[in-house]
């Protein structure tokens, strides 16, 4: 049962508030972070 | 402190505790209760989250970390995004579609229930003593800085959040902490501010800023790798993923904020929002920290920022040569004053060579001043043997209390008091949830109406914030205890987030391989403490990957043995 219930895709779940769709809005905290890398590298660097 | 800084200060927190109490009254049912009746809206849920991983701790130390170590810190929070996706897609909808109230029960249900109760018996040895150790460092600073008695500190920080957690339960947790994120935001903001206006005015915000990064405080990133360096890009990115993995889902503490969401989608969104929020936010604190260097570059520092263990020392047959080294350290402070302006002077005028020389003075400089602050804290602990000769987490309130303004400082004291409030009452309202829904509504009494469990839960929140304040009230030393606290929580994270990726990701493995391969992860995390010198955050690390090998090489025996 719990398998099953595992198993249901995460198609069945309510949209995100932003964003038309769950993969976009991963993809959107995952570029952050790789843009918050590169602002930080060159933060530090500018800067040392 | 003045009497307006008590005004503000005593207002905010009386008004945290009623605003608690009223907006949560006529909760009367155990999902109210534990839950807040899963109707929590994503933002809620993403302040709930925040406000439960800043403790006190983080607003007090993280500023002094800058200061002493630059702003590598921020690294430690690279993997935390990556942690917020893969929950996402994993835990939530799984949590969410079983309607468990605790991740522990999730457990049972995957495996059986020696699985779920050692995972809610780990949960609750570490989460206990983390729970003591939030109330016990911001009482043990305030007490230093401000000279607070620290029991009588301890017993309003844990009295307060008893009364409302123990009141509203999860929503009052939930509504608190809004009002605690805009007290904490707000605090920090002022602090900022002062900061910036403290710069002398002839150094611009820019200069300020290249100062702080010529004197090494700015390296925010550093791809070199290293793996006794606890903060670097590879160990923040791999380290920092497991942490967050095991933090946001396995414990408890932060579960319960997002199973409180409204639906799949709602908690998910807090989670990610998390992921976007979180590493700005702690940029920006450390950047403060940043900018106190440099306004200390302009206005000469306390060799020691413990006032109390300065006056130990200058009390003892010290000292005479702890007076020497202050006489050195302010020279050296004028020395170090005039070459910064030469620094500046040649960066205006684009003259790399004299810029070039400035900086190499400088870094000889700093060399020296380290050495002087070194031979302090020794001092400091001949003087006083059970002194903390590290004196990082007194830096940012020692400036609080000597440069802000009247009203300013209860504003940020209210912060810091706020912060504390909102991770112990997170951690109460955990802790009352898995003993009552994995540990007596299992073992003890399985078929008790709505009102018992309620009562139970209340009875369950008021234990253990007597046990976190009893456990802040009897011990007294700082340094020893965040280490013993954070070595606990990677002794017991890695073995846990193992136990619940087995059970997310690979369905083949049972709950006997798990749980004996969970027990020999366990034996070797502990002969990791005990017999290397490996750091401590690899723990997460190390005891997540050996569960996992361990349960596929039990797994194999087993079926080769059955073939047989």
């Amino acid at each position: 049962m719990i398998d099953q219930q595992e198993k249901k895709s995460s198609n069945d779940i309510e949209k995100p508030p932003l964003l038309s769709s769950w993969p976009k809005l991963y993809l959107v905290v995952f570029l952050n972070l790789v843009l918050l890398v590169v602002l930080f590298y060159i933060f530090t660097k500018y800067f040392s | 402190m003045s009497l307006p800084d008590w005004i503000v200060l005593i207002g905010f927190l009386a008004f945290v505790v009623i605003y608690g109490v009223w907006k949560t009254r006529g909760k009367n049912n155990i999902q109210d209760y534990l839950l807040a009746s899963r109707a929590t809206p994503w933002y809620m849920v993403t302040l709930s989250i925040m406000a439960t991983q800043a403790s006190a701790i983080t607003f007090l130390s993280t500023p002094g970390q800058a200061y002493s170590d630059g702003m590598r810190f921020v690294q430690f929070y690279l993997g935390l995004p990556i942690a917020m996706i893969i929950l996402s897609v994993t835990a939530v909808p799984i949590f969410h579609r079983l309607r468990v109230f605790t991740a522990y029960e999730y457990l049972e249900q995957r495996f059986d229930l020696k699985n779920r109760i050692l995972g809610s018996v780990l949960f609750l040895i570490q989460r206990g003593l983390a729970a003591g150790f939030t109330i016990l460092a911001p009482a043990l600073i305030l007490s230093v800085i401000l000279g607070w008695d620290i029991r009588f500190t301890v017993c309003i920080i844990g009295g307060l959040v008893i009364v409302y957690t123990t009141t509203g339960g999860s929503d009052a947790v939930n509504k608190t902490h809004l009002l605690q994120m805009i007290i904490i935001t707000a605090g920090m903001f002022a602090a900022f501010w002062v900061i910036l206006r403290l710069l002398p005015p002839d150094v611009s915000f820019l200069d300020a800023t290249h100062i702080a990064g010529k004197m090494g405080k700015l390296n925010a990133i550093t791809f070199d790798f290293d793996w006794k360096d606890r903060y670097n890009f590879w160990s923040g990115l791999l380290g920092g993923t497991f942490l967050a993995l095991s933090y946001f889902g396995t414990d408890q503490s932060q579960v319960q904020r997002y199973l409180s969401g409204k639906s799949i989608a709602q908690s998910r969104m807090g989670l990610l929002a998390n992921g976007v929020v979180k590493i700005p936010m702690q940029f920006s604190i450390l950047f403060a920290g940043a900018m106190i260097f440099v306004v200390y570059q302009f206005v000469t520092p306390p060799l020691f920022f413990n006032p109390v263990e300065t006056q130990n020392v200058k009390n003892s047959a010290f000292a005479a040569d702890y007076n020497n080294l202050e006489y050195k350290f302010t020279l050296l402070h004028e020395q170090k004053q005039g070459t910064i302006r030469d620094m500046l002077a040649a960066l205006h005028n684009q003259d790399q060579g004299g810029l070039q020389t400035s900086v190499e003075q400088l870094q000889a400089l700093s060399g020296e001043e380290k050495t002087i602050i070194k031979s302090a804290g020794e001092l400091i602990i001949k003087a006083n043997p059970k002194a903390d000769g590290n004196d990082t987490n007194y830096i940012f309130l020692s400036f609080v209390i000597r440069f802000l303004p009247t009203g300013l400082v209860g504003l940020v004291l209210a912060a810091i008091l706020s912060a504390s409030m909102s991770s112990t009452a997170a951690e109460l309202n955990a802790l009352a949830s898995t003993t009552v829904v994995d540990i007596y509504k299992r073992m003890i009494k399985k078929s008790g109406s709505d009102h018992h469990y309620l009562l139970v839960s209340r009875l369950a929140t008021i234990f253990w914030g007597l046990y976190a304040v009893a456990f802040a009230w009897f011990a007294n030393r700082l340094g020893t205890l965040i280490e013993a606290v954070n070595i606990l929580g990677s002794l017991f994270y890695g073995a846990i987030l193992g136990i619940f990726l087995i059970a997310f990701y690979f369905k083949r493995i049972g709950g006997v391989e798990t749980f004996w391969a969970a027990i020999i992860a366990e034996i070797l995390v502990i002969a990791c403490f005990l017999f290397t010198d490996i750091p401590y955050l690899w723990y997460n690390v190390i005891g997540c990957l050996a569960l996992l090998f361990i349960a596929h090489l039990v797994k194999m025996c087993r079926s080769l043995l059955l073939a047989r």
